[in-house]
């Protein structure tokens, strides 16, 4: 069996198409191969969500996906949640006025999750809203904050859609 | 005040350290690389206690991208191994090979490393290294171990007591021979770790000149760190360059020297290539140090009125195989012991406490070292003498604590207690939570059948501690003094460097808002470096709740001599008084401001234009001051919680939290208060789920998250934070906030079980509450699967 296999993908906006080894992870991938160092490893057996990014819309931890699932898929990661003009997406600026993170090692699975569940549900409530959070993993904040970050970025986004 | 900036301390500043984490350039450890490096991986131990009768390495030298495979054996005599800390009570010796000799003594030790030209390779090729072991019997409770019988662990500690304790003050005996009523408690806490979401690394990287050896490593140390690497390899300390790069939590786990890091840093300087290790998640959670896992045996007398008269404990912590490096194996078992008393007076005392040593992974310092387990026993303790004396819990609590008119005062542990107020604390707690109408409403008030308690538990924390107090009781290691440096650049911005890392708690920006309050500067021209030894001045580094205090003290005594500069040659500048001038928003100016320079103005005149500045008024703006605030400052709290449990599931659901706190001036609310909760949320995984749980073999059963819970979103409610704080004693006012909450967390829900518990007759007596626990408390009868 071969031991690489050529990939093509779209990761935050950018083509590429790249050689990987089958056994490679998503994760390895973005991180090693493009240096999207932005996605964090925590755990490497798809519990704490700390890898988790989207493709094709969906969030799927990247530990748990290999590198040539990716092909053919457009990926985001944390790296390009930013707009083309360099504005921050509103979770990252919710989570910034906040409070949303301590050591941050999480935060790049938050985002991403919250993200998603923004999408599928823009206007959540709390208990919506820790449920949807939790399959992500963050040590430092007994969530709280994390919440309340997530609950105005839904406010924020429902005010700019009516305006 | 003739000149007034609005303050910034007490205000909840947006942190600009947030910024790079938020958009996914954070740069942990994992995240630097330098071409040619190269990556380890270790080959772990499978048995707790074994002799290593051979390793075979010749497969794994073989594979293709292999550099090196280094044994304990070609180690041996090249590096100085870990001895144990020396300790006043150490009761025999440990020796930790960084890479285990002879012999392992705990499942996870390690014995080879891998270096390859990818991690990939590397743990393929631990793969192929064959090693036949010995196995000797194990020990796995620390109650077992210190038998005369048991198996040594190390052939110069005799019973395994690695730390062992008899302390005794004021009249015990007396006390429990004249007692009205004499209460006995026995506790246990389960064994749990920090699991910071990003494990322990380093990448060390070699280069012949100066700075031979430059390690980024995920550490809160980074001089102490430097000051070991020298000496271990036999380097000078002008060489050695330590960074602690953006860490990815930290609770103490991070505040131990362990071997890998030290190997790596050797494999640097022999193969002359950078040399990354990472941990993942199986490693961290069997190789990086562990936390509790103690039994107490607890008595007090008390007087007809529920005075406590005398405490007498007996306390046993398993430490582990080995004496972790620099703290020691006293931590859990002499905290315990030595803080038992907590906020409360207590004229006599008495305890035997030891560390033995077990066949697990070594017990190092965890957020709030052994005061959760002395605080717990204690709490729970005074709730059964409540129940006994037919007294509410709170009112046996009131009679009992050290109030702010006995201030200062000295308690039976030596302790001296001022500057705090836990009665407010209390009180603010009762009346928050409306407990009196709780108890009213306690029988009708849980829905289906459940058990509704309610748990009150007051801490005392002792925080940034000085030189006379001590953080590693009976060790050499008494840190208690930092240093900071401010430093006006010729742009007029101020650096603020110190050698206290953040895992997460904004130091810098607190530290930046500190300064630009005492110097008179906006905030955006404060900036501040904190992870750098070749850049920061001397600093112990961020542990103990100690950084807020030792880094803003540090910060205000130099802003003061800096000022002082400033204001000097602004007067000469301005040609002005000194004395009429004062600095507003980054400016040195007047009252009514009708002369008036920048600090970038004056900064840029007294580098590139000094010609016309007299020499005595230009002599650098640059200024190091040592803080040492001697004793510690004791924060505080009172927690009050209510949960109902279920006597059908064992399941325990917290309905109520309300904690109040006095962590002293505040310098950024928002950052306090996420400490604040997230100290209760490590409280609540304490409390309910988190055990690290050991086989008889010594094998570990929890080595992934799926098998070792931390709470999630879910299982943590809604906390109702009130503040009573009062100003420490030290410069500035301020009080660490780091490790109180957790504390408070154990003991009020702890306190709230065995409340529910106790209307079925339930007591429950070792921790965390598993469902299986509180079935069996309620002596639920369960088919053992």
């Amino acid at each position: 069996m071969a031991r690489d296999r050529t990939i093509t993908c779209k990761v935050n906006g950018r083509a590429y198409e790249k050689s990987v080894p089958v056994r490679q992870s998503l994760a390895d991938f973005l991180r090693d191969t493009l240096s999207l160092t932005g996605t964090h490893l925590g755990c490497e057996h798809g519990v704490c969500g700390a890898c988790t990014v989207l493709m094709n819309g969906r969030s799927v931890r990247s530990c748990l996906t290999l590198a040539v699932q990716a092909d053919e898929t457009d990926i985001v990661t944390i790296e390009g949640l930013r707009s083309d003009s360099g504005e921050w997406h509103q979770i990252q600026k919710s989570f910034h006025e906040n409070f949303g993170l301590q050591c941050g090692y999480c935060t790049p699975g938050f985002l991403i999750t919250a993200i998603e569940l923004l999408e599928e549900n823009p206007d959540p409530t709390e208990n919506e809203v820790r449920e949807a959070l939790s399959g992500n993993i963050c040590r430092c904040s007994g969530y709280s904050a994390i919440v309340t970050a997530v609950m105005a970025a839904a406010r924020d986004m429902l005010e700019l859609q009516k305006t | 005040m003739r000149f007034s900036n609005e303050k910034i301390v007490g205000t909840s500043v947006l942190p600009d350290e947030a910024i790079p984490l938020l958009e996914g350039e954070g740069r942990f450890i994992n995240d630097i690389s330098f071409s040619g490096m190269y990556h380890v991986a270790f080959l772990r131990s499978q048995y707790a206690h074994a002799r290593l009768v051979s390793v075979d390495t010749e497969a794994a030298r073989a594979m293709p991208g292999v550099i090196k495979v280094m044994t304990g054996a070609e180690l041996a005599g090249k590096v100085e191994p870990f001895r144990s800390m020396p300790n006043r009570f150490s009761g025999g010796e440990s020796v930790q090979h960084w890479l285990a000799v002879d012999k392992v003594r705990f499942c996870g030790e390690a014995i080879c490393a891998v270096v390859a030209e990818d991690r990939a390779t590397a743990e393929d090729a631990v793969d192929l290294i064959e090693v036949d072991y010995d196995p000797l019997p194990v020990v796995t409770k620390a109650r077992e171990g210190e038998m005369d019988d048991a198996p040594r662990i190390h052939d110069e500690c005799a019973n395994n007591h690695l730390i062992k304790r008899e302390y005794e003050r004021g009249e015990v005996d007396e006390a429990f021979a004249n007692a009205h009523a004499v209460v006995e408690r026995s506790f246990h806490i389960g064994r749990k770790q920090a699991m910071c979401l990003e494990g322990r690394g380093c990448v060390a990287a070699f280069r012949q000149g100066s700075f031979k050896l430059s390690v980024w490593m995920s550490h809160q140390l980074p001089y102490v760190v430097r000051h070991y690497l020298a000496k271990h390899l036999k380097l000078g300390e002008t060489d050695v360059r330590v960074i602690a790069a953006q860490t990815g939590g930290g609770f103490g786990q991070k505040a131990s020297i362990y071997p890998e890091e030290f190997l790596c840093s050797y494999l640097a300087l022999q193969l002359r290539r950078p040399i990354k290790w990472v941990e993942d998640r199986l490693e961290n959670m069997v190789a990086s140090t562990h936390a509790r896992e103690n039994d107490v045996e607890l008595k007090i007398a008390f007087d007809k009125d529920g005075h406590i008269l005398a405490l007498d404990s007996d306390i046993w912590a398993d430490v582990g195989a080995y004496s972790t490096y620099l703290w020691s194996a006293g931590m859990e078992p002499l905290q315990i012991a030595g803080l038992m008393p907590g906020p409360y007076k207590v004229p006599a005392m008495r305890y035997v406490t030891r560390g033995v040593a077990t066949n697990k992974t070594p017990v190092g310092p965890y957020r709030a070292v052994g005061r959760p387990t002395a605080s717990t026993s204690l709490e729970l303790l005074l709730d059964d003498a409540a129940r006994q004396l037919g007294m509410d819990p709170v009112e046996l609590r009131k009679r009992n604590l050290i109030t702010a008119d006995l201030m200062p005062y000295r308690n039976a542990n030596n302790l001296l207690h001022d500057h705090v107020n836990y009665e407010a604390c209390l009180d603010l707690s009762a009346a928050k939570a409306n407990y009196q109408k709780l108890r009213e409403g306690q029988e009708s008030a849980a829905p289906n059948g459940k058990l509704r308690g309610i748990g009150v538990a007051c801490f005392a924390e002792l925080t940034g501690l000085g030189t006379s107090t001590a953080v590693g009781p009976g060790t050499l290691l008494q840190p208690g003094r930092d240093a900071v440096t401010l430093r006006l650049e010729t742009s007029g911005a101020l650096t603020i460097a110190a050698a206290l890392p953040s895992q997460g708690q904004r130091i810098a920006t607190a530290m930046c808002q500190v300064a630009a309050d005492e110097l008179g500067m906006k905030l955006e021209d404060v900036n501040c470096v904190t992870n750098d030894t070749a850049m920061a001045p001397y600093g112990f580094g961020t542990f103990a709740s100690r950084t807020a205090v030792f880094g803003s003290g540090a910060v205000i005594k130099a802003a003061q001599e800096l000022r002082e500069r400033l204001l000097a040659l602004g007067a000469h500048l301005l040609e002005t008084p000194k004395e009429e001038l004062g600095i507003v928003d980054s400016a040195i100016q007047t009252l009514d401001r009708s002369k008036s320079i920048s600090l970038a103005n004056l900064a840029e005149q007294s580098f590139f234009s000094a010609k016309h500045i007299p020499d005595e008024l230009n002599q650098g703006f640059e200024i190091t001051s040592f803080y040492d605030p001697k004793f510690g400052s004791f924060a505080a709290g009172a927690h009050t919680v209510v949960v109902d449990v279920d006597p059908e599931t064992g399941d325990v659901e917290i309905v109520r939290y309300v904690a109040v706190e006095d962590v002293g001036r505040v310098i950024n609310p928002a950052v306090v208060e996420g400490q604040i909760i997230g100290g209760i949320a490590q409280g609540i995984g304490e409390a309910l789920l988190e055990e690290l749980i050991y086989d008889e073999d010594g094998q570990p059963r929890t080595v992934t998250l799926a098998d070792y819970l931390v709470p999630s979103s879910m299982e943590i409610p809604k906390i109702e934070l009130h503040h009573a704080n009062t100003p420490s004693g030290a410069i500035g006012g301020f009080k660490g906030c780091g490790e109180g909450s957790i504390i408070g967390a154990v003991g009020a829900i702890a306190c709230a079980i065995n409340d529910a518990l106790s209307r079925k007759g339930g007591d429950l007596r070792a921790f965390p509450a598993t469902p299986e626990r509180v079935l069996r408390a309620l002596n639920v009868e369960m088919r053992d699967a």
